[in-house]
């Protein structure tokens, strides 16, 4: 069976299956959701072949994990395709903001560069400093590429679609806890960029990783807490019930401050400018990846645009009402892109806007602006809620 | 009291990161403004101003005779030695330059040549594309020099222009003037 994919609760068990049951209608409250049980499902697999229920039952399941496989290809796909199309996005709108033009000469107006970039770095030398830690120097890239990959097991993007009469959920999995799993494993992902630093062997890659260190550990605790406010109101730590609970207004209304927290807080994680002292260019050559050539080096980046994606999605969810749209009804999951990359925008727009801020003031922000903000947040939360 | 409401409203306006967003602004600004990128060997070009000092020219008189009177003063006083004058007299009994050569690698375009040509034979003029890969291509003899494009009559305009990749990697242009650059710098 599949009850491993999904924790305990009832509410999440249809969801894991993939295949959420037709018979039931899907939106807008969660009792409904909590008939979708795995008993009605195979009621109605058992009353539909009805000689061999056995080997009925088998061949949903076989269908079921192949739902699964196929859409993990897919999200790994999109994702490691994404940072293709956002290079070129970020060059262009630096290129813009600085009166410049960006890449214009390989496809119309530079399209097919990030593609030329690719190949550079997939035929340059992969170069490991004589005095690095080989193994840890192997492992790092992984360590920072695939953590991000596997926090968006948990996300989803929607409720679901019907294809061919089936209804097909927009989720890999929903997990009750699915707060918490994202900041487990996204916590995984500083370990990539702790042990790429110390392996090169490098004083600038040390410094750029002891400055992702305490930047890390400073920033996942606000960001921890400005979330607790969304789960209060939401009374659930599952994603879809967060964005389900914002369907009339959205958290960014009842949780400004929470907002503001998680949003410096999601720009010092995914180590972009004004927070990007673990790569100062500046001051460290290339920080924490300088020693990083070839194939090893575009794990990084891919990364750090796979984390910028994340944030974006994780902010659009937690605070800007997911796939619920306002005043125009486009479809739910046009509406979750336009936000996102919105986001992303943001991010971009923020790299070339702002200096970069000094380690001491990066530290006193963490701990000194952002964290009494994220309690009161939870108080203020708290007493407006009782 | 002004000051005090000054400093209350600084404080206000650090609340509420006015720096920041006034910077965003400008950034959001500047990025629907024109760009200043002259897209050189692609589309564009740009014709110098008049006073600009390019590859050297020799000039002729009405009568189409060459000006140059062979007085080798512009090789005298080339601060590189980079011109090389021969002389000869026609039959009129006038000097001209038999050959008349300039190493243009080792030229660094100080206009002094053009300075002390008495018969303003020598100029520099407006071409700025002659790079080479073999600086034996690079010293220009008199015919060539005849045939080089003189002065611009207005400059500091970008024309549109394409890559010519045949003669020896040259940008080309048909329209005499084209728009004003600095028409572009967004002035703020
Ligand atoms: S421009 Fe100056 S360096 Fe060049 S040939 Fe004339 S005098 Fe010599
Ligand atoms: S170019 Fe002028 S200075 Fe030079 S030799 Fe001729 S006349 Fe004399």
């Amino acid at each position: 069976m599949l009850h491993w994919l999904s924790p305990g609760s009832q509410r999440a068990t249809a969801g894991a299956t993939g295949i959420a049951s037709g018979a039931t209608p899907l939106y807008r409250g969660r009792s409904l959701t909590r008939s979708r049980s795995w008993s009605t499902a195979e009621a109605r697999i058992s009353s539909r072949v009805q000689p061999f229920p056995q080997v009925a039952r088998k061949m949903e399941l076989i269908v079921a994990l192949g739902l699964i496989v196929l859409k993990v290809a897919l999200l790994i796909a999109i994702l490691l395709l994404l940072p293709l199309p956002l290079t070129w996005l970020e060059r262009k709108i630096a290129g813009h903001m600085q009166q410049r033009m960006g890449p214009m000469r390989v496809g119309w107006h530079g399209l097919l560069q990030p593609v030329a970039d690719g190949i550079k770095l997939l035929t340059k030398e992969d170069h490991i400093p004589a005095e690095a830690d080989r193994f840890l120097f192997k492992l790092a890239p992984i360590l920072a590429l695939a953590p991000p990959f596997v926090v968006f097991v948990a996300i989803p993007f929607g409720e679901s679609i019907s294809v061919l009469g089936n209804e097909i959920t927009l989720y890999v999995s929903n997990m009750n806890v699915a707060l918490l799993f994202i900041f487990a494993v996204i916590g995984i992902e500083v370990y990539g960029v702790i042990f790429g630093g110390w392996a090169a062997n490098s004083k600038y890659a040390v410094l750029g990783s002891l400055r992702t260190c305490a930047q890390m550990i400073s920033y996942e605790i606000p960001m921890g807490f400005a979330v607790i406010g969304v789960v209060m109101l939401a009374q659930s730590m599952s994603l879809i019930d967060i964005v389900r609970a914002q369907a009339d207004v959205w958290n960014v209304v009842y949780q400004p401050i929470g907002f503001f927290v998680f949003f410096v807080a999601g720009l010092a994680e995914a180590q972009r400018i004004p927070f990007d002292l673990a790569e100062a260019e500046g001051d460290l050559g290339a920080g924490f990846h300088t020693e990083y050539s070839g194939i090893r080096f575009a794990f990084f980046m891919v990364s750090e645009y796979v984390i910028m994606v994340l944030v974006s999605v994780l902010v659009v969810i937690l605070f800007f009402g997911g796939w619920n749209g306002i005043l125009l009804p486009l479809p739910p999951l046009l509406w979750f892109a336009l936000k996102v990359a919105f986001f992303v925008y943001v991010f971009m727009w923020f790299r070339f806007t702002f200096p970069r801020y000094r380690y001491d003031q990066l530290m006193a922000i963490g701990w000194k602006v952002l964290l009494p903000l994220a309690l009161a947040n939870i108080i203020i939360t708290g007493i407006l809620l009782s | 009291m002004s000051r005090a409401l000054d400093r209350a409203g600084t404080w206000v306006g650090w609340a509420f990161f006015a720096d920041l967003a006034s910077a965003l602004a400008l950034t959001f600004g500047y990025m629907f403004s024109r760009p200043v990128t002259m897209q050189y060997p692609d589309k564009e070009k740009w014709v110098p101003y008049s006073r600009y000092r390019g590859h050297h020219f020799l000039t002729r008189d009405e009568a189409g005779e060459i000006k140059c009177v062979a007085c080798e003063l512009c090789a005298r006083i080339c601060p590189c030695d980079c011109i090389e004058v021969v002389p000869y007299e026609d039959e009129n009994g006038k000097r001209h330059p038999a050959k008349f050569e300039i190493d243009t690698a080792r030229c660094l375009f100080c206009g002094l040549c053009e300075d002390a040509c008495p018969a303003d034979a020598i100029a520099l003029g407006q071409q700025y594309e002659f790079s080479s890969f073999s600086s034996r291509d690079l010293v220009i003899g008199r015919d060539d020099l005849l045939a080089k494009p003189g002065k611009a009559a207005t400059g500091g305009s970008v024309v549109a222009a394409q890559l010519n990749t045949e003669k020896n990697v040259l940008v080309e242009t048909k329209e005499p003037r084209g728009y004003d650059w600095w028409r572009n710098i967004r002035r703020t």
